[in-house]
């Protein structure tokens, strides 16, 4: 038999015909997502969670009769599943629209992104408590079992049908956007909503309308994958990154653009896995940077008007709960009183969390760029620690600072990559980067895969105090988060600190000003990484362990999560978070897969209710208190009348 | 006047944000009237014609179209009761052909001009309406951007300095379409700053100053002095 | 500074067949314009004429489409707009550009810090800046909110806050200072007090001004450039430009 480069064509064409399947789901959800993201300005992580209700809704129709028994209902078949379950899924996303994602339209974007992510985990973690992770089977239909011998190649009849159909509804989108009347609306209603809206057009419904059609193409994606991958609560959360990746490669702003990159990739994937299997699950990723590097706006985006950093600082500067120094001294008493009145691992474990929030909200609060990828550092960091203290017998505070270094390297190279784009796209990027970390700790041999690196030990610190005992290893991680928590403090009150602010606050006027102001981020990015990666390392030794657990996407999440609750842009946000998701997470241990749905919870609310989170609200109220005695006690309001002219 | 007023509005005030940019706008356009408002740039005079369509959501007084109160309605009610706006950037889409831009308006009520009609009054865009929209010249956006909200039925246009940055023959065009409008029975707002061009087309003009007006002009005042409205322009 | 020479004037920006275009529209066409070392030159002209995409050239907020733009005789056509506030031309904007959250003083310092070179030191603290403070009250003396210092930016009127934007212009010692509609927005006497600033600032230094408060510019500048639909359409003196037909054909409407 011929063979091409020593590869024989039935492994080439099959993974050829595994990468357009793929690609084919990558184009239908990427043109979802661009289309919900060009006329709503959401990042719609709950797309994949979407797409996964879909290949549920299909396994619910075909097993009805098991699901409600007694009601005599009929099995459903894929054919039924096909024309119902899209719609159904579709009405859920007109839902969702309705009840969540309206509220945030007038927002920074960021928030819609923080929304979404929330609704990701209530629905994923909703399906994890009742299916757990294992997958459900779903057979293909009868009428389109077998295949055809190609010659080259057997083709099975129902991938065949997924590539055309798939490719059909694809292109028949794009006409209806592109060509018809209805899309005029659509296109016109990106450019100028309310213009389109003072000719008459209800602007709000269609953009009901337009999420809900871009959920149902999720959900007619999950139908058709029913068959071809395992039905399970997990499908959406592994597309939704690769997703954003092929987003961000194929540019904003063409639909042609996002249905041409998503099949293109897709074979991209399939051919990578044939010449270098390991890097078949990053190659997309990678495919991402270089694009970010060459052409910044993606292969098909348009150029489009710089999107600046966004304040979404809820701190008041001269409210007490902003004085570093005195809470230096408050957090230091409190934390030596601590490990007296809770487990020291636990305090530890708050400690580490905190740190690591604070770390984050150097980004994301102090700056206004919403970084999405904090675990690649905390967790590279954590690797590192572990394996040098582990397997080179590196001394305690010099594997964590192997760590620190390691963290700081991959952040300056993440962060000059993402600092190009701004807003969601930067959050789609550093969430993407951090997934290449993420599949080379599954796959590099060094970190144990599943199992992370175990049994790490605490070592002597300064070669002479015992970490093994709990309450030095607390004393310890104690002082790094002091040292860490300060650190913040004095970069944030700098020289540097005020550009950062000024940036936050107003970066066209920042770069009249002669601030290069890209410049300026990227050292802020590289400093969080490194504070993070301080984090993780601790947080390796004090457990002991390093697992994949510490660079999946799920802990950037947190660290997100902690900033919010707390307050975004807060001295002290961070730190309050930190103890309520990590109380929080205790308490509910015990529900398992609960978690998630509470965290989920929690990030819905926070967006709606709580946006300036626990300490912001805090600061808020001192705030008017003060004003409100200082009225009492006879003196003028504060604030001038404002401007009228 | 008030009675047969097709447009009544009654000290309208408007914020954007926290700047306060209407301070009681108070003023009558009868049905079949061509009136404008005339002043210098922040005067106010857009954001009097925003808040009429809706689009200033901060806002008190009253707005009433034909008899309804529509201060606190929707742009898309609006629009719906006959009100068409051609905005001073003339918001030409420019993922749109001209076609597509001519017919994006949906038709809220009978009575809108034929697209022979439109066409006849606009040839340059019977021409190019293949085009993409913003291949257009200056002008063409402007006719365009007129044209299209034309076709609709809407009976009280508001129109926001269709003249600006155009030149003189093209200026003179405009000038003709509107008069045209107004044969057909069309009531139009104009926000313009094109003093001459306005006075030759307006049955009463309007002075808005610091988001108010403060003085009442007829045609027959304007052509008699035009100093004096140059003056309240000119500082 | 080049060599004085009586047949040819000291000019601190020569722009040479600078064009605009968007999506085919030209929104500046072919503008030639020579600003005079320590001059008050005024862009005037109607609406859309194209005076700020012609400012947003200038520095280099908007890539031109064609042409050249010399600073002191350097070609700065392709550099950055950060890199051109760094050669000492520094913009107003139309909008009042100040940090909201940031104080009056702090608002001032920020531009004073940056020439101090310790704008990347993080490990600093904010106290290392303290050193400027004199400086910082100086320029809010001289714009009068020096009583507001410690005041938070966002809580002004918006006459003081165009009056600390232009104090943390100056803060920069630009050579060249580009005012965006410095009166727009304003009442009378914040009109008059904002004339007043601009004539006291103007001593060693050049300023060119977008405006549409035709009473300023007549106080005020000494040099007018008028634009029209993109192009000049005139340039001379106050009392030369307000006389020419065309300019007021361009303002108030031509014959039909």
């Amino acid at each position: 038999m011929m063979t091409l480069l020593g590869i024989s064509p039935q492994l080439l064409f099959g993974q050829l015909l595994i990468g357009l399947i793929n690609g084919v789901f990558y184009a239908m959800m990427s043109l979802g997502v661009a289309i919900i993201f060009g006329m709503l300005r959401i990042g719609n992580f709950v797309h994949g969670a979407q797409y996964m209700l879909g290949a549920f809704g299909a396994w619910y129709l075909l097993h009805l009769p098991d699901l409600f028994p007694g009601l005599g209902l009929p099995s459903l078949g894929y054919w039924w599943a096909l024309a119902l379950v899209p719609f159904a899924v579709g009405l859920i996303g007109a839902g969702m629209e309705r009840l969540f994602i309206r509220r945030v339209y007038d927002l920074e974007h960021a928030y819609g992104l923080l929304l979404t992510v929330g609704l990701a985990m209530v629905i994923e973690g909703l399906f994890n408590v009742g299916y757990g992770a294992a997958g459900q089977q779903y057979n293909i239909p009868d009428s389109l079992k077998g295949g055809v011998n190609l010659g080259f190649m057997f083709m099975p009849y129902y991938r065949l049908w997924v590539i055309v159909a798939g490719i059909a509804v694809c292109i028949a989108t794009w006409y209806t956007i592109e060509r018809t009347k209805l899309g005029a609306y659509l296109r016109a209603a990106t450019e100028n909503p309310d213009l389109v809206r003072a000719f008459g057009i209800n602007v709000p419904r269609m953009l009901m309308l337009t999420y809900a059609f871009g959920v149902g193409l999720a959900g007619l994606a999950g139908v058709m994958a029913a068959p071809i991958y395992q039905v399970s609560p997990q499908m959406g959360q592994s597309i939704i990154i690769t997703i954003f990746a092929v987003v961000v490669i194929g540019g904003m702003g063409s639909i042609s653009g996002a249905i041409f990159t998503g099949l293109m990739l897709g074979m991209i994937e399939g051919l990578t896995k044939v010449f270098w299997p390991q890097a078949s699950t990053t190659v997309i990723f990678v495919i991402m940077a270089i694009v970010l590097v060459f052409r910044p706006a993606g292969l098909f985006g348009k150029e489009t008007v710089a999107a600046h950093a966004a304040d979404m600082s809820t701190a008041r500067p001269d409210s007490i709960l902003e004085n570093g120094k005195l809470w230096l001294v408050i957090l230091g008493v409190g934390g030596a009183i601590l490990p007296f009145l809770v487990y020291p691992v636990f305090g530890m474990k708050m400690l580490c969390l905190a740190l690591f929030a604070c770390a984050y909200n150097l980004i994301f609060g102090y700056v206004g760029l919403l970084a999405f990828g904090h675990a690649a550092f905390y967790g590279s960091s954590a690797y590192i620690a572990a394996y040098t203290a582990a397997s080179w017998g590196f001394p305690t505070e010099i594997a964590i600072l192997s760590g620190v270094a390691v963290a700081t390297v991959i952040g300056a190279l993440f962060g000059w990559l993402a600092i190009r784009r701004q807003g969601l796209y930067f959050a789609m990027i550093t969430l993407a980067l951090a997934q290449v970390v993420y599949f080379y700790a599954i796959q590099a041999p060094w970190t144990h895969g599943e199992d992370g690196i175990q049994s790490v030990p605490r070592g002597y610190l300064l070669g002479v105090i015992d970490l093994s005992d709990n309450m030095n290893m607390y004393y310890f991680v104690l002082a790094i988060f002091l040292i860490g928590f300060a650190a913040i403090y004095r970069i944030v009150r700098s020289p540097f600190g005020q550009v950062l602010k000024s940036i936050r606050e107003n970066e066209p006027r920042a770069i009249s000003l002669g601030y290069s102001t890209e410049r300026f981020k990227l050292l802020a990015f590289t400093l969080s990484a490194m504070l993070a990666g301080l984090a993780g390392g601790t947080k390796a030794i004090v457990f002991q362990i390093a697992s994949l657990a510490d660079v999946y996407f799920m802990t950037s999440t947190d660290a997100l999560l902690m900033t919010l609750i707390g307050g975004v842009g807060t001295l002290l946000g961070p730190v309050v978070g930190a103890v309520i998701v990590v109380t929080m997470q205790k308490e509910f241990a015990t529900l398992g897969s609960w978690v998630i749905v509470v965290q989920g919870t929690a990030f819905v609310l926070c967006v709606l209710f709580l946006r300036k989170g626990v300490v912001g609200t805090l600061e808020d109220w001192l705030a008017a208190r003060a004003e409100r005695r200082r009225i009492a006690a006879g003196g003028e309001p504060a604030a001038i009348a404002r401007g009228a002219h | 006047m008030s009675a047969q007023a097709s447009l009544a509005v009654r000290d309208l005030q408007g914020w954007y944000g926290e700047s306060k940019a209407l301070h009681g706008m108070t003023f009558d356009v009868a049905r079949g009237e061509v009136v404008t408002l005339l002043g210098r740039n922040g005067a106010g005079k857009t954001t009097t014609l925003r808040a009429i369509m809706g689009l200033l959501r901060k806002k008190t007084g009253e707005i009433s179209f034909n008899g309804e109160n529509v201060a606190a309605r929707l742009p898309e009610y609006i629009a719906r009761r006959g009100i068409a706006y051609c905005p001073e950037e003339r918001g030409i889409f420019a993922s749109l052909t001209v076609e597509e831009n001519l017919f994006l308006p949906p038709v809220v009520a009978e009575g809108g001009m034929a697209l022979d009609d439109i066409y006849a009054l606009f040839p340059n865009i019977a021409e190019r309406r293949n085009s993409q929209g913003t291949k257009l010249s200056g002008g063409e956006q402007q006719m365009l951007a007129i044209a299209r909200i034309l076709r609709t039925g809407a009976t009280l246009l508001l129109l926001d300095e269709p003249t600006e940055g155009l030149a003189p023959v093209i200026v003179q065009q405009i000038g003709a379409v509107i008069r045209k409008l107004k044969e057909r029975g069309f009531t139009v707002l104009l926000v313009e700053q094109n003093v001459r061009f306005a006075s030759r087309l307006a049955d009463r003009h309007y002075v808005v100053e610091h988001g108010h007006v403060i003085d009442t002009l007829t045609a027959a005042d304007v052509a008699g002095d035009l100093e004096r409205i140059q003056n309240y322009l000119k500082v | 500074m080049s060599a004085p020479d009586n047949n040819q004037a000291d000019n601190i920006i020569e722009a040479r067949g600078l064009t605009k275009r968007f999506h085919g529209f030209a929104a500046v066409s072919e503008v030639d314009l020579d600003v005079r070392r320590h001059a008050i030159h005024a862009l005037i002209g109607p609406n859309g004429a194209g005076k700020t995409t012609f400012f947003n050239l200038i520095t280099k907020v908007l890539q031109p489409t064609e042409g050249t733009i010399r600073f002191n005789g350097r070609d700065i056509t392709a550099e950055s707009p950060a890199a051109v506030a760094r050669r000492g031309i520094v913009r107003s904007f139309q909008i009042s550009a100040i940090f909201p959250r940031m104080t009056v003083a702090e608002n001032v310092r920020i531009a004073l810090q940056r020439p101090v070179g310790t704008s990347f030191h993080f490990w600093r603290p904010e106290s290392s800046l303290d050193t400027l403070n004199g400086r910082v009250d100086e320029l809010l003396d001289a714009v009068g909110l020096l009583s507001l210092r410690d005041q938070t930016a966002a809580g002004l009127p918006y006459g003081r806050k165009r009056a600390l934007e232009l104090a943390t212009t100056l803060a920069l010692e630009p050579e060249l200072l580009l005012l965006d509609e410095p009166t727009s927005g304003l009442g009378g006497e914040d009109v008059d007090r904002i004339a007043d600033l601009i004539r006291k600032v103007s001593a060693n230094r050049t300023i060119l001004m977008v405006e549409h408060n035709l009473s300023v510019v007549s106080k005020l500048a000494n040099t007018i450039t008028v634009l029209a639909r993109g192009k000049v359409l005139a340039e001379g003196t106050y009392a030369q430009i307000s006389t020419d037909q065309r300019v007021i054909e361009a303002y108030i409407g031509g014959e039909e």
